[in-house]
């Protein structure tokens, strides 16, 4: 019985990854095809549909950690789709005066590019059941040297940015008074989020660089 | 007898070991380090016997006040120790002295000062009574902290990584201003007089509670601060394994009562998680040393002690 369950995990999961592989194709295609054709103000209105459906099916990852189904632990998917959602709905979504910014360009780029290895890399995993080529498993661990920094750069930039909008539009704010005493800014929340990002991006990439170590390590030994 | 020191990795710590008397106890060792390697003194130091590689056990930490020959199993002349550092280190005193200072300077800073100015609110006019007992409630409990910390509690041996005096006052400071921010607002909204008087009321039997508490717990251990590895008994740790725990945790639930705030209950869950971990270790451990005859969990809260309070 274990094994019937173990294909049943693969084919889901193969269908998982494929299916949001495809998504952010889609994303990277457009958001180049618009770039080309009308300008980077242009670039989210393009790619929204397949960028909200591929970032927020990423939450079911989270899902497939708690439950065991994979192995990534939740303590570090869950601030990485968090910061995500956030960008995607918080900002983007929520804020549209923000979305002719040429940061868009830069942030959608880096992310589907990503998405589009990390998703394939998975994908051929759980459908062929091994590792690919040592050759795009390099991508894998070294394209995020410079997807890191612009993807992360195009975050902060785009909070930062989007700033005034926020202090203007009073969107997701809970005010005073009520019987609770509780008040909610979003415009202060955003402040937040940028202070985190400060200490956060080292040590996201400081992690990965040693994820890369041990992983190049290990494919030498063998 | 000749000591190797090595580090967790095998590297030869100290060139050549040490050369101790036969008689010598583990502070000996500890001292003999320090006057070798002059940055690392006693309290920096993680001293424990090998283990073979391969075995999950986890090490035997040396005891400073046993006699090194205890530690030695068949040659009477060698002994390896494994040494790691700890880092900087701190006294309890001085860490739990910081983490309370925070909240007791800052809290009366948003109910004196005309902070709320800062962030766009006209000066406030109306104070409620609710806020003149929450300060005070408040700075009582972190005067009577700081109180305990030079004159009731007994320390182990023990001291904390200074980097722990960074995490612990950005975990009190920052709650305290959070807290403080929202019951001196204002636009506060207190509750019922009687709701207050409930909470207010409670709170402070709590809290004389948790100082019978930490009598009880000071008088397991002798000045020097030796002992305190037993099981406390009398008064609430009958029926809990932490009865100082249970007590705080109650005395901030009857300051949320009669203050009424997300932030202050926000704080509140996250305490009662920190302490509920550290009870649970704790009652483990007792348990472990003496077998059966710790109280069971049954009401709510139970928690085991922190091996310092």
């Amino acid at each position: 019985m274990a094994s019937a369950l173990t294909v049943l995990r693969r084919l889901y999961l193969s269908i998982y990854n494929w299916l949001v592989f495809i998504g952010w194709f889609q994303v990277l295609f457009l958001a180049l095809k618009a770039l080309k054709e009308s300008g980077h103000e242009h670039v989210y209105n393009a790619v929204e549909k397949p960028l909200l459906l591929a970032q927020s099916a990423a939450v079911m990852e989270i899902l497939h950690g708690l439950i065991g189904l994979v192995r990534s632990p939740v303590s570090s998917t869950l601030p990485q789709i968090g910061s995500r959602l956030y960008l995607t709905w918080g900002i983007l979504w929520s804020f549209p005066e923000i979305r002719t910014h040429i940061l868009v360009t830069s942030l959608v780029i880096s992310w589907a590019i990503t998405e589009i290895i990390r998703y394939s890399f998975f994908g051929m995993k759980e459908a062929f059941g091994f590792a690919p080529s040592w050759h795009l498993w390099l991508s894998r661990y070294s394209t995020f040297l410079v997807l890191y920094p612009t993807g992360i750069s195009s975050e902060v930039g785009l909070i930062y940015f989007a700033l005034p909008y926020i202090k203007a539009s009073e969107k997701y704010c809970f005010r005073m008074p009520n019987k609770w005493n509780f008040s909610f800014d979003y415009f202060y929340a955003a402040i937040l989020a940028l202070g985190i990002y400060v200490p956060g991006s080292p040590h996201l990439y400081h992690y990965m660089l040693g994820q890369r170590k041990r992983a190049l390590s290990k494919s030498k030994k063998e | 007898m000749k000591v190797t020191l090595v580090s967790r990795s095998g590297r030869e710590f100290i060139k050549g070991g040490l050369e101790l008397n036969d008689s010598a106890t583990v502070a000996d060792l500890q001292e003999a380090i320090h006057k070798r390697t002059k940055k690392f003194y006693p309290s920096r130091q993680r001293l424990t016997l090998p283990v073979p590689s391969g075995s999950r056990e986890r090490p035997v930490i040396l005891n400073y006040k046993k006699s090194l020959k205890d530690y030695c199993d068949g040659n009477e002349n060698t002994l390896t120790i494994v040494f790691k550092d700890l880092g900087p280190q701190v006294s309890y005193r001085t860490l739990f002295f910081f983490e309370y200072l925070g909240p007791l300077i800052l809290y009366p800073v948003f109910y004196y000062f005309p902070v709320y100015k800062y962030f766009g609110y006209e000066e406030k006019r109306v104070i409620h009574p609710v806020q003149t007992y929450a300060l005070y409630y408040w700075c009582f409990h972190y005067f009577k902290r700081i109180m305990e910390t030079f004159f009731i509690h007994r320390f182990s041996h023990a001291t904390s990584p200074l980097s722990n005096v960074f995490r612990n006052c950005a975990y009190y400071w920052t709650f305290g201003s959070y807290i403080a921010y929202y019951v001196n607002h204002p636009l506060y909204t207190p509750v019922s007089d009687l709701q207050m008087k409930i909470g207010f009321g409670f709170g402070i039997v709590c809290q004389l509670a948790n100082f019978y508490c930490h009598i009880i717990l000071k008088n397991l251990r002798s000045p020097d601060g030796s002992g305190g590895y037993q099981i406390p008994r009398g008064f609430l740790f009958n029926i809990v394994t932490c009865a100082n725990y249970t007590t705080e945790i109650y005395q901030w639930l009857g300051f949320n009562i009669a203050t009424q705030t997300v932030a202050g209950y926000v704080f509140l869950v996250v305490a009662t998680s920190i302490m509920t971990n550290w009870a649970l270790a704790k009652h483990r451990r007792l348990k472990k040393m003496e077998g059966r005859s710790t109280p069971e969990d049954g009401l709510f809260f139970l928690h085991s002690c922190r091996t310092d309070r």
